[in-house]
């Protein structure tokens, strides 16, 4: 019995949370646990090797060849080495802040993760707020950079904190208004309900503006290049991760790479109609491979992009981003809405 | 408005964009720059002094060492100014090949030039590489001419370490066009990069009067609309005979210094070409290096040559067989000096486009 539901309902989430039974419960919320890690973990990593292949040949190199096939165990070992490391907290520290806001940025992500839906049947609850739930907590981000920066007592550090405020004044209204117009066509902020409405059209083709308005403001908000302001390294060494060293510089690694999956994930489902898709692969499989195609366009993107300047950013954000943003809504909001 | 307090930043010896060992001390009011302060010496190796202990032609190996991007320019240098002191001419053959290899040189160095500066604006290294590719391309020729990719020590009083292997003419014309081709693929990749134009045009601008007060030589000084190149006011080797006009921008801003570069190295690869169309018959080999050389007959020679970076300077007081005292004016030394004048009331994010586009060397800056 038990195996049969396991077998039938592997990724089938709502299955196993719906029953009454409190042992499907539990078996539901482990397997999804399971399933979510996997995902990030395999695809983090994935998209990790992933970016360093192709701008290896971007740039006539070969990128990772020696450990694994196709250097696919490159990171693995660079994740050992960083590991095995001495962690070292720099005298001017403030030791508590210098020690949490990584781990406090990993759990940040891993809320997203768990309210982002990955298919109908493969998400913890469905929100009705969720997808403002998911930019709140996206807002946060920087507060925590912030105080990465000014933690560690490196004056590097400190430049990237100033500057990751600075460009959030950028990017984060642009965003949030082209995120407005997707709500306002997807009607409401339920992430399900947006992919459903997507059935039709994806929005990628309903409202071009807005996708490239957001891409590029979510860009900005994972720090990729062209606006990698606070990690710039050629100008402020590695940003608020100057002092970071041994394991919590393989978290922060590893977490530059989950986030650029979970925001290609993000995009893929507000614009990319998610898991839609012809039946013959699962809804999953799809939204993983949207979010694979839009994290090779970030990663082409950084192999060719030249860092902007802080006072550019802003004034890119505020005299384009925003006045496009807004036409994005007014056009979506005549044309779909009235 | 809100004054910040002025912050005291210590930029290097360590830190990615120095290229090499360079500390500059910056002061910044926010985010724009107050004064910076280069502080050099990391990489004093006393390479002056240390030729007053060497026979003349033991010195070169300790030339090539001034500048690693551009090695035998500062060989020809010295060589050029012991060949003065003894009053020996090379042949003329000689210096049509010097031509060439120098200007080979160039091309590599600019190469490089254009590559860090790709990255100091903040590009994941995919100019960088490009740029190295064909540097490398540039270091096969130069190795099929010395026989070694880095440091050449291939200059001998009176000409050359050997004769140009049979295939180099056709060989380097060849490359040369293919150099012409990839230079015009540079351009349309950088210059057509609208964040690249932002952060280049109008930033760091030197004032032609300025630059002349300040020394700068090389394409620093042709960028701020000087139009001053050793090679053509007072020409050595072929480039007398051989036609070509230095690169001069008005504008004296990272643009204009990046762009002398990319046209001084059309103007090479054409140069190139056109020594080997003119190349005379004869023998290029100069005297091999024995210890002894002939007695130096000239108290004094200073030999000036346009290296890639400026304009390279050799004094030399010569005893008849080693040098009494050398003095080595670097091009960038002077232009990394004049950093603290650019960079002031730039933005902390432009020191290091800025830092880019003067394109120097430690290596010669410490000497």
């Amino acid at each position: 019995m038990l195996a049969q539901d396991l077998i039938n309902n592997i990724v089938n989430i709502q299955f196993w949370l719906s029953s009454p039974s409190l042992l499907y419960n539990i078996i539901g919320i482990v397997l999804y646990i399971i399933i979510v890690f996997i995902l990030f973990s395999v695809f983090g990593y994935l998209i990790g090797w992933l970016e360093r292949k192709l701008i290896a040949r971007a740039q006539y190199r070969h990128g990772p060849t020696y450990v694994g096939m196709w250097g696919l165990l490159q990171n693995m070992a660079d994740l050992i080495k960083l590991l095995s490391k001495q962690d070292i907290v720099p005298e001017k520290a403030d030791r508590v802040l210098f020690a949490i806001s990584l781990p406090a940025l990993l759990a940040l992500s891993i809320f997203i993760i768990l309210i982002i839906p990955y298919s109908p049947n493969l998400q913890a609850t469905n929100l009705g707020l969720g997808m403002l739930i998911v930019f709140v907590i996206i807002a946060f981000t920087p507060l925590l950079l912030f105080t990465a920066g000014f933690s560690s007592g490196n004056k590097f550090a400190a430049i990237s904190a100033q500057r990751s405020v600075l460009v959030l004044l950028g990017y984060e209204l642009p965003m949030l208004i082209s995120v407005a117009a997707v709500a306002l066509i997807g009607g409401g902020y339920s992430l399900q309900a947006i992919v459903s409405a997507q059935s039709g059209y994806y929005y990628l083709l309903l409202m071009p503006i807005g996708f490239v308005v957001f891409f590029i403001a979510l860009l900005a908000e994972f720090e990729r290049p062209p606006f990698d302001l606070r990690e710039a390294d050629s100008e402020l060494i590695a940003g608020w991760l100057t002092d970071v060293s041994a394991p919590y510089y393989a978290l922060a690694l590893y977490l530059d790479y989950a986030r650029m999956f979970l925001g290609s994930i993000i995009v893929s489902i507000l614009f990319l109609g998610g898991w839609l898709g012809p039946s013959y692969l699962p809804p999953l499989v799809w939204l993983v491979a949207k979010a694979i195609a839009v994290s090779v366009l970030v990663i082409l993107i950084r192999a060719t992009a030249f860092r902007m300047r802080v006072d550019r950013v802003l004034r890119f954000g505020w005299l384009w981003l925003v006045p496009l943003s807004l036409i994005n809504l007014v056009m979506t909001y005549i044309i779909f809405v009235k | 408005m809100i004054r910040m307090a002025i912050t005291r930043i210590n930029v290097g010896p360590i830190h990615p964009s120095t290229h090499g060992v360079a500390r500059l001390v910056v002061d910044v009011d926010g985010d724009t720059i107050v004064n910076v302060e280069p502080h050099v010496g990391f990489l004093h190796r006393g390479v002056e002094k240390l030729t007053e202990t060497r026979m003349y032609m033991q010195a070169p190996p300790y030339m090539e060492k001034l500048d690693y991007f551009a090695p035998m320019a500062y060989n020809d240098a010295y060589v050029a100014a012991v060949e003065a002191a003894m009053d020996i001419q090379p042949s003329e053959k000689a210096k049509y090949v010097r031509t060439i290899l120098l200007e080979l040189q160039r091309l590599a160095s600019h190469l490089v030039s254009i590559g860090t500066l790709c990255n100091d604006l903040g590009q994941m290294f995919t100019g960088f590489m490009w740029a190295f590719k064909d540097r490398d391309i540039i270091l096969d020729l130069l190795q099929e001419a010395t026989g070694s990719r880095m440091f050449y020590v291939n200059m001998r009083l009176g000409g050359l370490h050997s004769e140009l292997p049979a295939d180099f003419e056709e060989h380097a014309i060849t490359t040369m066009n293919y150099i012409e081709k990839r230079i015009g693929e540079y351009e349309s990749y950088i210059e057509k990069n609208t964040v690249f134009m932002e952060r280049m045009k109008g930033v760091g601008v030197l004032s032609s009067e300025d630059a002349k007060a300040l020394g700068v030589t090389g394409p620093v000084l042709r960028a701020s609309g000087i139009n001053y190149d050793v090679r053509k006011n007072s020409p050595y080797y072929a480039y007398s005979k051989l036609y070509f006009n230095p690169k001069v921008m008005l504008q004296g801003d990272n643009f204009s210094r990046y762009k002398v570069r990319m046209m001084e190295m059309r103007e090479s690869a054409r140069l190139v070409k056109a020594a080997i169309k003119a190349m005379p018959d004869g023998a290029a080999t100069g005297m091999p290096v024995k210890l002894r050389s002939p007695n130096a007959v000239n108290k004094v020679s200073v030999v000036s040559r346009e290296v890639p970076r400026g304009e390279c300077m050799m004094y030399l007081v010569a005893d008849p067989q080693k040098p009494y005292r050398l003095s080595i004016r670097s091009p960038s030394m002077v232009n990394l000096a004049a950093i603290s004048h650019i960079a002031k009331g730039a933005r902390f994010a432009d020191l290091f486009s800025i830092f880019g586009t003067l394109d120097v060397v430690l290596g010669c800056v410490d000497r």
